[in-house]
């Protein structure tokens, strides 16, 4: 077996928003840093930004950024990191400006402004989002610009290189990671100052291409001592049954909604307030229990578009085009002039690693970035992904260069590297359990509504029975026949971790609130006003809970974005 | 899901088997890309969008997965 050893001052794992963003920020804060970036997909591709439609929540100048904390609080049902949200929201202006800088362009009005065209979101006051300016492939140019700039700043990219472990001194300090190329096998060490996990969410491989984020690199810093939260939300999202479409976040706003069987807008009968402009998370639970009710099924409607809002939205570039052509022309589908079937799918949890305002877990020498750190609880807001992972990026890429400045190289422990090693390529053998079943049964698992959107505590028991003997019988006989298989069997290892807390932390919130939804709990109680955070204590995986500081937080919860909708 | 490379047209230029996210096509010895893997495709055009010669076609339909709601696939 090949083998390749690298050594840097910092370690990227994960070349999506967050990771190119870390790079670049931390070479622009010292140019004489060495950065390596390392992804398991093709070298520096930019992560689901590449698939993304590019819209941004900005905070505008002379707009109040506590006004934006102000309605997350009312938004996540109070369940709001405040300081994280304005520290990561606070400077997205500053975002904006460099796109712009590398030539990505922003939707305006006829006078060139911007601040004039923010779609508001989910009926919230002040969050909006920002449409790059011609619809398909805005996501595609912004991950390009950014993998341009950290290539021209010096920064080492390694490709197709799936990071399996964390490697840490004596004192408990990470000190580099391997892993595999996933083309020929060969084994990977490399030795780093400090290492930013930048992985993305962990999901479920879902049909909205969230593929890619499966959640290795949460698990990996979980096994090395950091702490996760916020596991029992999941993102359900709304897709069309057949195919994928991207923009409900701009559709829904400019009057698309969601019809069931009889034409109705059945979230009328939900939310008096919101209607379809809402979540996903709450039209998911409304599709749910029309469904039950035999009015099923669901569909998007655009009939009540403006025309010159449908032209703004139809795709005119990038996949979306391709797209939305083809559906039209070999398979008699046109998205603006029919109803589509649309059907609720759980896409990820968005559980993630606990880290501080500068991104620093409590693992010395590792840091989180972007999706694959806990920003927020179970509802979503358009546009926040790109510009979280953006600035929580730059954030943590500046913040290591702190980090490491008086630090040395330290060699890896090669008798536990051996060890690590062994353990990695054991499945490497070609007559186990492929991976794609197994992932089938955990799919199989979670899916169903009553686990997914309106859960209960008999099936999310019986889902955690079914999880308990996969993870005892199946996982351990799965097998790769080759690298490529090697490395679906270690994204389906970390989904099986991911679903499992993500069930274990469903069962515990006996509440519902921001997005999760307890049919035997259906009511937020003040006493779950806290987050389930899980951590290593003494090698043994334990939940407990950690109170929300309401107390010296700027906003009080004043009102709650679920009393807007009554299921019954 | 990517449902066909057309030999005729395929250069062997290899661009999308280095630009799929999740490594679906590979290059054979004879320089013809095919679809190695095609279990893991979600659909996402890159290989289409960057092939030089047209060579490849992606079906807008996507991988049925096991449905949330009954009556739903
Ligand atoms: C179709 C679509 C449209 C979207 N549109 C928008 C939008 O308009 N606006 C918006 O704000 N958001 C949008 N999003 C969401 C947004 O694109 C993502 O949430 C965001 O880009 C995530 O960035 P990230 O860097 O945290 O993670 P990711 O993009 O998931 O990147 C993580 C990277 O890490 C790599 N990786 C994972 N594990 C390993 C490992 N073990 N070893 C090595 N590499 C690893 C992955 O290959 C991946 O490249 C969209 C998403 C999709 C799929
Ligand atoms: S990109 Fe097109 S021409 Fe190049 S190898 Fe692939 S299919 Fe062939
Ligand atoms: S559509 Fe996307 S996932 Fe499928 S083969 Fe092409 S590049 Fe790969």
């Amino acid at each position: 077996m090949k083998e390749h050893i690298y050594e840097t001052d910092l370690l990227i794992v994960g070349s999506g928003s967050a990771g190119l963003w870390a790079a670049y920020s931390a070479k622009q804060k010292n140019k004489d840093i060495n950065v390596m970036i390392v992804d398991k997909g093709p070298e520096n591709w930019g992560g689901l930004m590449a698939c993304a439609g590019g819209d941004l929540d900005i905070v505008m100048p002379g707009e109040d950024i506590q006004d934006w904390v102000k309605d997350w609080v009312y938004y996540y049902d109070g369940l709001c990191d405040q300081e994280l949200m304005e520290t990561l929201f606070k400077d997205t202006y500053e975002i904006l400006e460099q796109y712009q800088k590398w030539g990505c362009e922003y939707l305006t009005d006829e006078n060139g402004r911007m601040d004039t065209v923010g779609v508001p979101q989910r009926g919230l006051e002040h969050i909006k989002l920002y449409v790059t300016k011609v619809k398909g492939s805005g996501g595609l140019r912004m991950a390009k610009a950014l993998a341009k700039a950290i290539k021209e700043a010096g920064v080492e990219s390694l490709g197709r290189t799936m990071l399996t472990d964390l490697l840490k001194d004596e004192t408990g300090r990470v000190i580099g990671a391997i892993g595999f190329n996933t083309i020929d096998g060969s084994f990977v060490q490399i030795k780093a100052k400090a290492v930013l996990i930048a992985t993305g969410m962990g999901g479920w491989k879902s049909s909205y291409m969230k593929n890619p984020s499966t959640g290795e690199g949460i698990a990996m810093a979980f096994r090395a001592g950091a702490e996760i939260r916020n596991m029992e939300f999941a993102r359900v999202w709304n897709v069309p049954k057949l195919f994928g479409w991207e923009g409900q976040t701009t559709l829904l706003p400019l009057g698309a909604r969601f019809v069931n069987a009889r034409g109705e807008n059945f979230m009328e009968r939900y939310s008096k307030t919101l209607g379809s402009n809402t979540d996903p998370h709450y039209s998911t639970i409304g599709m749910a229990l029309e469904m039950r009710a035999g009015r099923g099924p669901c569909y998007m409607d655009t009939s009540a578009l403006k025309p010159e809002d449908a032209a703004v939205v139809k795709p005119k570039l990038g996949w979306q085009y391709i797209n939305y052509n083809r559906l039209k022309d070999d398979c008699g589908i046109d998205f603006f002039e029919q109803k589509t079937e649309w059907m609720p799918q759980p896409l990820m949890s968005y559980g993630g690693l606990v880290a501080d305002l500068k991104g620093a877990t409590r693992v010395p020498g590792l840091y989180a970035a972007g999706r694959c750190r806990s920003i927020d609880p179970g509802v979503y807001t358009g546009g926040f992904a790109l510009a979280s992972t953006a600035t929580s990026g730059k954030i943590a890429g500046e913040s290591m260069v702190d980090y490491v400045q008086e630090l040395p190289l330290v060699e890896l422990n090669q008798a536990e590297v051996e060890q690590l090693k062994g353990k990695l390529y054991a499945p490497l053998n070609g007559t186990g359990v492929p991976a794609k079943e197994v992932l089938r049964c955990i799919q199989n698992i979670v899916y169903p509504y009553e686990v997914s959107i309106i859960k209960s505590d008999g099936a999310l028991q019986n889902a955690l029975h079914k999880m308990e003997t996969l993870k005892a019988e199946l996982l351990p006989q799965m097998g790769a026949p080759d690298a490529h298989y090697l490395m679906k069997l270690k994204e389906v290892e970390a989904i099986a971790f991911i679903t499992e807390w993500y069930i274990k932390a469903s069962l515990m919130r006996t509440e519902s609130r921001c997005g999760h939804y307890r049919e035997d709990y259906p009511d937020h109680d003040d006493n779950w006003l806290k987050w389930i955070v899980i951590g290593l204590e003494d090698g043994v995986a334990e939940a407990h809970t950690v109170d929300v500081p309401i107390e010296t937080y700027k906003h009080p919860i004043e009102r709650y974005y679920q009393d807007n909708f009554k299921f019954e | 899901m990517i449902t066909k490379i057309d030999s005729e047209k395929c250069i062997g230029c290899g661009i999308c088997a280095r630009t799929c996210p999740l490594d679906t096509i590979r290059v054979n010895e004879n320089g013809k890309a095919f679809i190695a893997y095609p279990e893991d495709c979600m659909t996402c055009y890159l290989c289409e969008m960057n092939c030089p010669n047209g060579a490849i076609y992606v079906h807008p339909f996507k991988e049925l997965l096991p449905r949330s709601l009954p009556n739903c696939y």
